[in-house]
């Protein structure tokens, strides 16, 4: 595949945010992970894995809890004393709450769903009841010297457990007041520390209590008499996170170290009813702390600091072994945080908090295939937008002109139009955007840069027409009335005739730009989409979807196209189907028309419909050692052309016919701005 | 300065009034001191000096021959006129006090917000919708923008602009001190959560040293990562290079006086 030049980009300083907390919904096999910049990111664990949807990040919103209740519904608690709901439908906080104690530590769903019990930093714990549209503040427990910092249940819902420091105290619901106060040994290896952090509690059914504290141990409570029953010390440092299975016969303790323990209820002999906690498997998947774990009926989720959300199947609860009892370790969000403007050779990152412009550099040399070629310009940064206020940016977009930059925000959209002098560059405003244009899911521009199209969360799609300097409201396509599902892909065809746009879950909508109106929608498929294109001049639809599955429709025929069905009835290699990261971006060759070029984190992908597609006895992926090329081609005789020089990869474009750009993001740039681990003492070191 | 000119003009004629006062008392003493009184208190804005002539005049001449009933009329005339004077100085003085009063009042009025928008605001807080300081900052920069207008006319455009912005509930009025109450609270619990996490006897160590020992258990050892990333420790290889320009300009200065 010697055919391209490529711009190999590592200059996008992206570092994602420390996860916080997680919680997983048994219901609906969905997974809610909250991060330290207030971001809350929805995974949908039978759609492989994938996020589905987000809720941006806010600075004063430091999320500390996060939890399911009744059903479906979302909540969360952080420091600045609110309780928040998430409207999970429409993509917006359906509204926020102070509970009036101070920041909040924790929070925990009662076991019927039905009420609302959180910690707070002046000792309270508070009851609110989850009403059918709002929470309302029933009644305060007895308060207690020092903050919560975690809470739990007893699955009757009789009692509850409150973690604090140095000690952890059993309520009782009905009255109120503390039935038991357990007080935990600060002292770690016979040196006294400071104060004993309780960074966790669990209530089992048979009445143990298990807390986890900053001293690195794991222990066993009887509530009734409030007896220490039995003591694991697991760590040099803090265990920070405890999460029980459904079945109360295994639970999982997450520590600062980066290591994941796994305990399990066995018997004590082979034949005796005896049963006891005995610590069975530590994982380590993680370098940095492990702020926060959940227990799925079938693996073990766990997240930290070193902004990796990791799901280790349990293989004794995996019954078919296939590819989904493999690990899975998710690090980049599944959206497109870079946009590329081909006519000027100009990048835009997306950052939480600004944007970054950068111009690619250039090379006068020339060189066989697998040469690096000297810059004889380097990349140049030509500018940073930083927003104002404490909110996160949701999407960004730069015309293929390169002449209009445009973001949102939760509350506010900007248009930028820049103008290009020699070597200067200048930025102006444009002032007076409307409202309805806020918290835009997605922004694309037309091909001409004449046109704008935003997918609000409301469901509506906004045309806007760019003019020199100003702009014009044009049309908005109103959703299906009674759905208020949020827009996420847009894709526009090169000649602007038509848009694709699909939306949370399955269902792409085509609308027809001339007469502005609905045009048909793409036969529904189960599983959500990850990334849309129109190829040019055949108008053809690719969708990519979470199970690897890639569809082409041809939109002026309103059918699947006859590539589409032919490798639909042979089906997908197995290794494709087996790629754990979504495809994020589809591109096309302007020259070769059967070219489809796509990638996700791990792979960069042209499928030529020409040639024949792939059996499952066939090598999918080409080997790394061959370097002539009429080999390459001889031996992967098939469509799918896969290299995998280049990752993590974030974003990879065609400028024009032989020229690429891939920007990646190593690992270990990332790891090198995270706070730091703790010390580990290594043998041989 | 206002305020002390009509208590200058007050003082003499008080000194007046007491001297009024003991005439009943002694008639001829009276006259005598009235006598005596007279050029003072006949013009009380007269300078002093001028007085004094009066003084030196009076001491010079033998005192000039006048009858009873003269005297009276002119002791009485002279009392009239003073007490017109104390009278017409307290109606000024009133009226100045009434005038500053008016004023302070219209101060007032101009700096408060109008009526309407101060009951939107009521209204709206008690809708309580989530704020953000962003916001709170351009209320307050229309509030100011507020005081600076004068004309009736474009004060009226303004409020229709407030009020408008009001019913897109793009803002919400709030109470500053509940919020750096708040912001306080939070910060302090921020603090607890990095002191315990990452504070002193947490056992942490640094990012280079976790990469380089991660470095040496590797099968292929590589570079140190600050010989391989370009941002690494961007402010000491700045500190090193000036101070290797400057050790050289040293040493060049040493041996070239030498």
């Amino acid at each position: 595949m010697g055919e391209f030049r490529v711009h190999r980009v590592r200059f996008f300083n992206y570092v994602p945010s420390g996860i916080r907390c997680v919680a997983y919904n048994n219901q609906s096999n969905r997974l809610a992970v909250s991060r330290t910049d207030g971001t809350v990111e929805i995974y949908n664990l039978s759609a492989n894995y994938f996020q589905e949807k987000f809720f941006p990040g806010h600075e004063s919103r430091a999320t500390e809890a996060l939890c399911w209740a009744k059903g479906q519904r979302l909540f969360s608690a952080g420091l600045n004393g609110e309780i928040i709901e998430y409207d999970l439908q429409a993509l917006h906080i359906k509204y926020s709450m102070d509970a009036f104690g101070g920041p909040i530590w924790s929070m925990t769903a009662s076991p019927s769903g039905s009420q609302l019990l959180i910690g707070c930093e002046d000792g309270s714990v508070k009851l609110f009841q989850i009403t059918s549209d709002k929470i309302q503040f029933e009644r305060n427990f007895d308060r207690q010297k020092s903050r919560i910092l975690s809470l739990s249940w007893h699955p009757s819902g009789t009692h509850i457990a409150a973690g604090s420091i140095d000690y952890v105290s059993v309520f009782d619901v009905k009255s109120g007041s503390a039935t038991h106060k357990m007080i935990v040994d600060r002292r770690y290896m016979g040196v006294s520390k400071r104060k004993c952090i309780i960074w966790g509690v669990a209530f089992l059914s048979d009445g143990t209590v298990i807390s986890v504290d900053s001293a690195g141990k794991v222990q066993l409570w009887d509530s009734a008499t409030g007896t220490l029953v039995k003591s694991h010390l697991i760590a040099n440092a803090d265990v920070q996170s405890i999460a029980v299975s459904d079945q109360e016969d295994s639970f999982v303790v997450g520590t600062a170290e980066g290591t994941v323990f796994h305990f399990q209820l066995v018997s004590v002999t082979s034949s005796s009813n005896e049963k006891q906690w005995v610590r069975t498997k530590p994982f380590q998947h993680h370098t940095h702390d492990v702020r926060a774990v959940a227990h799925s009926p079938t693996a073990l989720i766990s997240g930290g600091t070193d902004t990796h959300l990791v799901i280790r199947p349990l293989m004794e609860k995996v019954e078919v072994k296939n590819y989904d009892a493999a690990l899975r370790k998710i690090t980049f969000p599944h959206r497109c945080l870079i946009s590329c403007s081909k006519k000027r050779h100009l990048l835009l990152f997306q950052f939480a908090h600004h944007l970054e412009l950068w111009r690619l550099g250039s090379t006068v040399a020339t060189g066989k295939n697998g040469d690096i070629l000297p810059l004889s310009k380097n990349a140049d940064h030509l500018l940073q937008l930083k927003t104002k206020g404490p909110e996160n940016i949701i999407s960004s977009c730069i015309s293929p002109c390169g002449s209009w930059i445009a973001y949102s925000t939760a509350s506010r959209f900007f248009l930028y139009r820049l103008s290009y002098e020699h070597e200067n560059i200048s930025l102006q405003k444009v002032p007076k955007m409307p409202a309805f244009l806020r918290s835009a899911l997605q922004i694309l521009f037309s091909e001409d840069s004449t046109k704008l199209f935003v997918a609000s969360n409301q469901g509506s799609l906004h045309i806007i027409q760019l003019l020199e300097g100003h702009f014009k409201h044009l049309h908005t396509f109103q959703p299906r009335s009674g759905t208020v599902e949020a827009m996420c892909l847009l894709a526009v065809s090169p000649d602007g005739k038509w848009l694709a746009a699909s939306g949370t879950s399955a269902g792409v909508h085509i609308y027809s730009l001339k007469e502005l109106k609905a045009y048909c929608t793409v036969p529904a498929y189960n599983f959500p989409v990850t990334a849309l294109a129109i190829a040019p001049n055949t108008n053809n639809l690719v969708i990519a979807h979470s199970d690897q599955q890639v569809f082409e429709y041809s939109i002026p025929d309103k059918q699947y196209t006859e590539w589409s069905r032919a490798i639909q009835k042979q089906g997908f290699h197995h290794l494709w189907l087996q790629r754990d990261t979504p495809i994020t971006h589809i591109s096309f060759h302007p020259k070769r028309p059967t070219h489809i070029l796509l990638h996700d984190a791990y792979m960069f992908c042209i499928i030529d419909k020409s040639l024949p597609l792939p059996n499952d006895r066939t090598l999918l992926y080409s080997p790394v050692s061959l370097t002539n090329e009429s080999d390459v081609r001889r031996r992967t005789a098939h469509a799918f052309k896969i290299s995998k020089k280049y990752k993590p990869l974030l974003f990879m474009e065609l400028l024009d016919e032989r020229t690429l750009v891939a920007v990646e993001r190593p690992l270990d740039d990332i790891i090198a701005q995270l706070p730091p681990p703790i010390k580990k003492k290594k043998f041989g070191t | 300065m206002v305020q002390l000119r009509p208590r200058a003009s007050c003082t003499p004629a008080s000194a007046e009034a007491m001297v009024d006062e003991g005439q009943p008392a002694s008639e001829e003493a009276a006259e005598h001191g009235l006598l005596l009184g007279q050029p003072s208190s006949g013009a009380a804005a007269e300078p002093l000096e001028e007085d004094e002539e009066g003084d030196d005049e009076f001491d010079d001449e033998a005192p000039e021959e006048l009858t009873f009933a003269s005297a009276q009329a002119e002791a009485k005339e002279e009392e009239r006129r003073v007490r017109e004077t104390a009278r017409r100085d307290k109606i000024l003085l009133k009226e100045k006090r009434k005038r500053r009063e008016e004023l302070f009042i219209e101060q007032k009025k101009r700096k408060l917000l109008p009526d309407a928008i101060l009951e939107k605001l009521t209204t709206a807080s008690q809708i309580s919708i989530k704020k953000s300081p962003g916001k709170l900052k351009e209320v307050n920069l229309q509030k100011k923008n507020e005081d600076h207008e004068k004309g009736n006319d474009s004060k009226k455009a303004k409020v229709q602009k407030v009020q408008s912005v009001s019913q897109n509930k793009s803002y919400v009025a709030l109470r500053l001190k509940d919020q750096d109450l708040r912001d306080s609270r939070q910060q302090a619990a921020k603090a607890f959560i990095q002191n315990s996490l990452y504070g002193p006897g947490t056992n942490r160590t640094t990012v280079n040293k976790f990469l380089s020992l991660a470095n040496k258990r590797l099968p292929v050892k590589k570079a140190a990562a600050q010989f391989l990333s370009n941002t690494w420790g961007v402010q000491k290889k700045q500190n090193a290079k000036r101070f290797k320009r400057r050790w050289m300009f040293r040493k060049m200065k040493a041996s070239g006086r030498i």
